[in-house]
């Protein structure tokens, strides 16, 4: 086994996916290739908004320095729009379907020691990576059912009856210059790749906080969870936008978003939404992939017999490009998600 | 708003109807027919259009204005006439003309009713009438609206953004009758 050389994993529990005697074969492997798990949030990167890619990918796995005690409370799905939500959530919200009926499974971290706090609007809170991204997709999508899969496990992600959406804030690192397809898949990450290539499962994936094309190379490392979604039926890439984009106040890329880049294939699965740390002291793409989730869900819920491959496609095909600041695919890909927008025809009469 | 000038349409044509039997008994035998009201409305059509207010954006984001769905160019209008029988008595009928917009109709209607009074001393009349109107519901009608990969569904043409499902939101188009029996009772004094 070899450990990755990236800083921020010392200090973040690392798994490496594959044991070497039982998956790797001779034929197959002339190098020893481990992925590191890595989470994506940057709780203190962004409020600085301008640290270089590797201090904002550093600080991304050290947000316990920061933390500070506070009672957790109990999310209801009875709660009200925040304020760091779009206007288009309130407006969803509106007829009483908030995502029923469909199941969001979060993979993440809900077993290590490391916390840190943020305030999503009920007051501040100090949780682990993995109840920070459940917290914010349930807000999103109250009645959708929520599950936890904690991704120290290893085992393969199970889907639940109905529409599945798949949540995932992290990334899989390891050196640099291999194929997704030679890297020995634990069964947790093999599962979501085979949700996402069949369309089982809509997989929201955070896009990294690199500033870095998807599936580019920071730091001699890549992100071969991003590389192995690529062209992935139902998987859509999530970057951060600094703030929820208007046409009168249009929004830009946050500075540690990875971005779309020059791939057709990750331009038309990549999606941006707004992540207003200012509002709730949790930036990273980590708390974009979970809007998304929560947007597929309550898509889900008013389109009940449709497959996770035509949700995600709605959700590409209604992105808005007249609220992002100087709009092009490498940086935005599709645009800035519009629940308000997927929830509305193409045509009327 | 229109439940108040039909108020005052009541009232206008109970003044009339007052009028009318009042006429001589010769007058009453010849079975007259006298015009007490003609009006343009109705509370379904005041209804109707109130659902084209509001609008939403379509997934390419122009707007659909729900106005050119429940905009009528001809309002339902309703002409009451009265029979006069006796000198006390008389038969109130007439019609409501209906509307029609694109996403909507108000039905035509007929009412049929009875007016009778009398009076309890020289100086005041006690009238009471009653009526039955038949027809003039208001039908909403559905949209088809394309949801691009997601289908094609007949909706609501109202909800058809919102995040109900389309099946559901059939459930919520407007299928309204008018009131079907109207009392009516009156005392005058005359000073």
């Amino acid at each position: 086994m070899s450990r990755s050389t990236r800083p921020e994993i010392r200090d973040r529990p690392s798994w490496f996916l594959f044991d070497w005697s039982e998956n790797m074969s001779a034929s197959r492997w002339k190098f020893g290739i481990a992925t590191a798990l890595v989470v994506l949030s940057a709780p203190i990167a962004s409020a600085q908004d301008a640290l270089d890619a590797d201090e904002a990918a550093a600080l991304c796995h050290g947000g316990g320095s920061i933390c500070m005690s506070a009672t957790i409370p109990t999310v209801t799905a009875t709660q009200a729009v925040q304020n760091w939500m779009t206007p288009d959530v309130g407006a969803a919200w509106a007829a009483g379907y908030k995502g029923k009926g469909v199941t969001i499974t979060i993979v993440d971290d809900f077993s290590s020691s490391s916390r840190f706090s943020g305030n999503f609007g009920v007051g501040v809170q100090y949780q682990r990576h993995g109840e920070w991204t459940r917290q914010e997709a349930s807000m999103i999508a109250p009645l959708a059912t929520i599950r936890s899969k904690d991704f120290t496990t290893g085992s393969a992600v199970a889907l639940a009856t109905g529409l599945n959406v798949l949540n995932l804030s992290y990334g899989m690192y390891a050196k640099a210059g291999y194929s997704s397809n030679q890297i020995g898949w634990a069964p947790e990450e093999a599962s979501i790749i085979s949700y996402a290539t069949k369309g089982s499962a809509v997989v929201s994936k955070a896009a990294g906080n690199d500033a870095v094309a998807v599936g580019g190379v920071t730091g001699g490392q890549q992100d071969y969870l991003d590389l192995a979604l690529i062209g992935k039926a139902s998987a859509i890439f999530v970057g951060a936008l600094s703030t929820n984009g208007t046409t009168t106040n249009k929004a830009q890329l946050a500075s540690y978003s990875n971005y779309a880049g020059s791939n057709p294939l990750v331009q038309s699965h990549f999606l941006v939404v707004g992540v207003t740390g200012s509002k709730t002291g949790l930036y990273g793409t980590s708390f974009a992939a979970p809007i998304i989730s929560g947007y597929a869900a309550i898509i889900g819920s008013k389109f009940t017999k449709a497959t996770a491959t035509q949700i995600t496609n709605d959700l590409l095909n209604t992105a808005r490009t007249d609220t992002l600041v100087n709009y092009n695919a490498a940086t935005y890909g599709k645009g800035e998600a519009s629940l308000s927008r997927a929830l509305a025809p193409v045509a009327i009469k | 708003m229109r439940e108040k000038s039909g108020d005052r349409g009541s009232f206008r044509a109970a003044l009339l109807l007052s009028a009318c039997l009042g006429m001589s008994p010769a007058t009453a035998q010849e079975m007259t027919t006298s015009l007490i009201g003609i009006h343009q409305g109705s509370p379904l059509s005041d209804r109707a259009r109130d659902l084209g207010n509001g609008g939403y954006e379509l997934q390419g984001g122009n707007w659909v204005s729900f106005n050119q769905w429940y905009h009528a160019t001809w309002v339902d209008t309703h002409v009451d006439l009265l029979t006069q029988l006796t000198e006390n008595t008389g038969i109130l009928w007439g019609f409501g003309t209906g509307e029609q917009g694109e996403k909507y109709s108000v039905a035509p209607s007929l009412k049929i009713g009875f007016l009778t009074q009398t009076h309890p001393n020289p100086n005041s009349t006690l009238s009471f009438s009653l009526t039955s109107t038949i027809g003039g519901g208001l039908t909403e009608k559905p949209c088809m609206a394309d949801y691009g990969d997601l289908g094609t569904y007949s909706v609501n043409c109202r909800l058809a953004a919102g995040e109900m499902a389309p099946e559901e939101t059939l459930k919520y188009l407007v299928n309204a009758k008018p009131e079907s029996m109207h009392l009516w009772l009156n005392y005058r004094v005359t000073f």
